[in-house]
């Protein structure tokens, strides 16, 4: 559904922040996009959406290229940006002047997931913190039911409870059969949503694994009376917890910051252990 | 090339929704300004003419047409806004189209509509206060069609401007047309220079002054053409690329 293919971008006058990037998000997949704070991933969201033109390559939802901002290309996603203003107005109204740009917009289903994130119709956003703000995007992204939903760090400024609410929430939109993306460096609020995980550094993808191909052939734990040349990457704290090739080894819950650490220390390591399961070798 | 009326329709409406508070400020205030200065003049003569009305509400009109331009577009500008701005799905045709029409035939329509109502109650208040004669208001003259179509060739100038400066987009673009003026008032000397030195024509000599009148009469014609019917296109065509490759 959404494309980039060797997609390169710099600011002006700066050095480059994505180089040579291709990639490839489906329908019906939760995608993680994982990197170090600076790493482009704001910066993959807004050429993703539109909002910042490739200097080299190109990037495509359903084939047309999304620099051209054409209104059936925008019709197909909305964006959650990191960091946002809302205009003054009740979040009814909000609803009423921003719903008619999305043709499969439910209404229905905004005002339902207002209600689970415990929020007014009648409030107006001025008087709303960062977090409820977000939370009303967050509602409204769901409810246009685009085909791709790009969510820039979209737990930030959510409290404890919220987060939850929002894997819970997230995961039933993708039932629906969308394709979504969520950048974040805080990889320990997406457990147990991500389907595929993809990870920027040095301005290239270094990682883009499904969750799948991942628990098959990795094994998670704390690394006692094994060989070194299976340890892929181990926790430096005393008794800290390791990034093992799984062999025979029963499977393990796959842990999103333990494997986001070795991916970034042993990125060979890990890919060479992926492929090399995963092709039956 | 993507061109939906209901998506305009939207955008409009949008539009003035969001700037429905400001809007309703400026025009309280313009308001105010009218009133005053149209109940005095019922004093003098026991009637308000439609050139007397002219004056106020063309400076009033035109001031707040411009700053309603720059108003429109200041969301493109916001570094936390602009993001939701640019990704609403709306071709950049169709928005500029969008803000074109609210900011000239809405802001026309309305304003026109405000001057009339303000322009009658002061010649009520006229006729308790002063004992000045009742008469309706006339706003619709020739000099109001002057206005009004002075006022659609210049505001995409300041549409431009809009979209082109990002802070101070008013003194910037008031800058930008004054520095247009200098250069081409420099040009037109250089070349009449050029062009009249060799027969020793200067500018103050009287065949210069009659070389001047007979120009600008050959090329009022061209003038008028290029100002009333292509200059305001050409800057909305200006603005129209700015918004296409405006990235945020």
């Amino acid at each position: 559904m959404l494309q980039l293919k060797s997609l390169s971008y710099h600011y002006p006058k700066s050095k480059t922040v994505l180089d040579n990037v291709s990639l490839t998000f489906a329908e019906g997949t939760i995608y993680g996009l994982f990197g170090k704070n600076g790493e482009g991933k704001s910066t993959l969201m807004k050429i993703m959406s539109g909002l910042l033109f490739p200097k080299s390559g190109q990037c495509t939802i359903l084939g047309q290229p999304t620099a051209k901002r054409l209104a059936s290309s925008l019709q197909n996603l909305f964006l959650v940006p990191e960091d946002f203003e809302l205009p003054n107005l009740t979040i009814a109204t909000y609803e009423k002047i921003y719903s008619p740009f999305y043709p499969a917009f439910s209404r229905h289903l905004f005002y339902e997931l207002l209600q689970e994130f415990k929020l007014h119709h009648q409030e107006k956003t001025a008087r709303l913190s960062f977090g409820q703000k977000k939370k009303i995007l967050i509602a409204f992204g769901i409810a246009t039911q685009t085909k791709l939903l790009l969510l820039d760090e979209p737990t930030n400024g959510l409290d404890i409870p919220s987060k939850s609410q929002f894997r819970k929430i997230m995961a039933e939109a993708v039932d629906q059969g969308r394709s979504i993306i969520i950048s974040t460096h805080q990889v320990r609020d997406l457990h147990s949503l991500i389907d595929q995980i993809v990870i920027l550094d040095n301005c290239k993808v270094i990682f883009d694994h499904s969750l799948s191909e991942i628990s098959e052939n990795l094994w998670f734990g704390r690394a006692s009376n094994v060989p070194n040349e299976v340890i892929l990457y181990t926790e430096t704290s005393f008794g800290g917890k390791a990034v093992m090739k799984r062999l025979d080894q029963e499977e393990t819950e796959v842990d999103l910051e333990l494997l986001f650490n070795a991916v970034l220390n042993n990125p060979k390591g890990i890919q060479l252990a992926l492929e090399q399961v995963y092709h039956g070798v | 090339m993507e061109f939906n009326i209901k998506r305009i329709g939207y955008a409009i409406q949008k539009d003035i929704i969001l700037l429905k508070n400001t809007g309703f400020m400026a025009l309280a205030v313009a308001s105010g300004i009218l009133f005053i200065g149209l109940f005095f003049m019922t004093r003098g003569d026991d009637y308000l003419s439609a050139d007397e009305l002219m004056g106020l509400f063309g400076l009033c009109f035109v001031v707040l047409g411009v700053f309603f331009s720059f108003a429109v577009l200041r969301k493109s500008h916001n570094v936390k806004s602009n993001h939701l701005y640019f990704a609403l799905p709306i071709s950049p045709l169709e928005r500029l189209t969008a803000i074109w029409l609210t900011t000239t035939f809405i802001h026309t329509l309305v304003f026109t509509v405000m001057a009339l109502l303000v322009g009658q109650l002061a010649i009520i208040m006229g006729g308790i206060i002063f004992g000045s004669g009742f008469h309706w208001v006339s706003l619709f003259s020739e000099s109001y069609v002057k206005l009004v179509k002075g006022y659609f060739i210049v505001q995409p100038i300041f549409l431009c401007g809009a979209m082109a400066f990002s802070k101070n987009g008013i003194g910037k673009t008031l800058l930008t047309l004054l520095l247009i003026f200098i250069g081409t008032l420099f040009y037109g000397l250089l070349l009449f220079s050029i062009l009249n030195h060799g027969y020793g024509v200067y500018p103050g000599d009287l065949i210069a002054d009659q070389a001047f009148t007979k120009a600008s009469k050959d090329f009022s014609g061209v003038g008028t053409w290029f100002f009333t019917l292509l200059f305001g296109p050409l800057m909305l065509l200006v603005t129209y690329f700015k918004l296409v490759e405006k990235e945020v």
